[in-house]
């Protein structure tokens, strides 16, 4: 009896094992995609971080269209709540179309750049510049200061920052761009399937993690390995936040491309909004190392900074460009990958994979296993 | 690939034979002082900092340190700085290895105006 008893056991925990189709390697790697969420560090650099009535302030101003310089357009009009806080459209429409996909603004506290081509070392200059560019919101420092002490914001605004009419309309700018930044590091996907096979394989529970199904198992073998997409979407916001080049054209017509982060490190060396300027409310300029050393090269034209894809089934269109309209497309895109388009001096991380279409299927089930939800 | 220069001045007289920690570098140069490297855990993306020890009896008087990727064909996308904290022991911030796999540490050290290049291979998972 104790003999079938065993033999029942050693058989059922074989059926149960088969069902984790990931190595022993595959599993430590998995396990580098968490823990999520991540937990909550206020930016030092900005005062207004974790605090309840900045992010309310923060909150309120970007569904507002007092930010831009006619009212025509709020935060929330490009990046919409009710849509991952982007649009459908491939490429955002401010005053005119611009030349890039409107990013997701959930997981951003505590990134070392933003923006596809990282012009900002920090969430609050990120959050300012679109307030001051032309083609966007279009305001000048001194109307927002104008906008923002006629608005219903002002006490709020007083009761954080101070008596606004004594302060020069950059330190408001700065401040209108804080709060906001403050909202900002509020916003976090949600946890996830693949969060629960993750956290369920770091306790060794091995049936537990048998219920993710197989098809996202072998998607995730492939993102791990063959694929090559943990070379840059790695830790657990499934990207290195670094610039690399996709093999995505960046001519906008035939007479001009996207500078991609070389016009982004152009622009962040002459911003006067950087970790290592005098906005920084951090005495020790933590983080501030990155823009003092990061290195510029050629290769930087036409790269992109890497995209976060927890939420990612959620915010189609795809690519720096919208160019792709879903992750069937993306994931095709890397099967066919045209090489000749790669930088001849940059990764050679990406080849043809070749995929089947079973692989291409298997891919897409994985991705879709980082959102918590598909696009509404 | 265009190698970075940190420059740094030896505030100190020649090193001497010393009591390294760490891994010790390759070099093709015969008869070089050795150079040792003690590392930590590697963040995958994140900034790190590693130790170098020179054990010789010449004094350095530059050093650049550099990292790449073989495989990649590229390197870091920050210039690591360089701070002498001995005589001979020098600590190497703001290396920072944004992809997995192999890498190799590249040092060149500079001794009375002859350089000697030493490397070392890293693995991050």
């Amino acid at each position: 009896m104790k003999l079938w008893v065993s033999v029942a056991f050693v058989a059922l925990t074989s059926v149960v094992r088969a069902e984790v189709l990931l190595s022993e390697d595959e599993i430590q790697q998995t396990l580098s995609f968490g823990p999520w969420p991540p937990p909550i560090q206020p930016d030092p650099s900005n005062r207004g971080s974790n605090d309840p009535r900045a992010i309310a302030l923060g909150a309120a101003l970007f569904d507002d269209p007092v930010l831009s310089i006619d009212g025509a357009l709020a935060c929330a009009s490009c990046h919409n709540p009710e849509q991952a806080f982007t649009t459908l459209d491939p490429r955002a429409f401010g005053r005119v179309l611009l030349d890039r996909n409107t990013p997701s603004l959930r997981n951003l506290a505590g990134l070392r750049w933003y923006g596809w081509g990282g012009k900002s070392d920090n969430l609050w200059a990120a959050s300012l510049h679109p307030i001051v560019e032309e083609q966007e919101m279009a305001h000048s420092e001194e109307s927002l200061k104008r906008a923002i002490s006629e608005s219903p914001y002002v006490s709020d605004f007083e009761d954080i920052f101070g008596d606004i009419e004594s302060q020069n309309p950059e330190l408001v700018l700065v401040k209108i761009a804080k709060a906001l930044s403050a909202y900002l590091e509020t916003l976090v996907t949600e946890r996830t399937q693949f969060d629960d096979f993750r956290d369920a394989l770091e306790r060794s529970d091995l049936a537990e993690a048998a219920n993710y199904p197989e098809a996202a198992q072998r998607g995730l073998q492939l993102f791990l390995g063959r694929g090559n997409c943990a070379f840059c979407h790695n830790g657990p916001r499934f990207s290195n936040n670094e610039f690399h080049d996709a093999g995505v054209p960046y001519f906008l017509s035939e007479t001009e491309v996207d500078e991609g982060r070389f016009g982004g490190l152009n622009f962040l060396l002459s911003s006067p909004y950087t970790l290592d300027g005098d906005w920084n409310d951090d005495p020790d300029k933590q983080g501030a190392w990155a823009v003092r050393n990061v290195r510029r090269s050629h290769s930087d034209f036409g790269n992109f900074r890497t995209p976060s894809l927890r939420g990612v089934a959620e915010t189609d269109p795809y690519m720096h460009d919208g160019s792709l309209n879903d992750l069937d497309a993306v994931v095709r895109h890397y099967s066919e990958i045209d090489t000749e388009r790669l930088h001849t001096n940059g990764d050679a991380v990406l080849s043809e994979l070749k995929l089947t279409e079973q692989e291409i299927a298997d891919l897409v089930a994985f991705l879709e296993t980082l959102s918590s939800a598909t696009r509404p | 690939m265009i190698r970075w220069l940190v420059w740094f001045l030896a505030s100190s007289g020649a090193a001497i034979a010393c009591e390294a920690t760490g891994q010790r570098m390759s070099t093709e140069t015969q008869n070089a002082p050795a150079v040792h490297v003690a590392v930590d855990e590697i963040p995958l993306a994140q900034p790190f900092s590693i130790l170098l020890t020179v054990c010789g009896e010449t004094a350095v008087s530059e050093m650049r340190v550099d990292a790449v990727m073989p495989a990649h064909q590229h390197g870091m996308n920050y210039l690591p700085v360089v701070t002498a904290i001995g005589d001979d022991v020098f600590r190497i911030d703001d290396m920072l290895f944004h992809m997995p796999g192999k890498w190799e540490l590249q040092v060149d050290v500079e001794y009375n105006g002859q350089t000697v290049s030493y490397t070392y291979d890293l693995a991050l998972k």
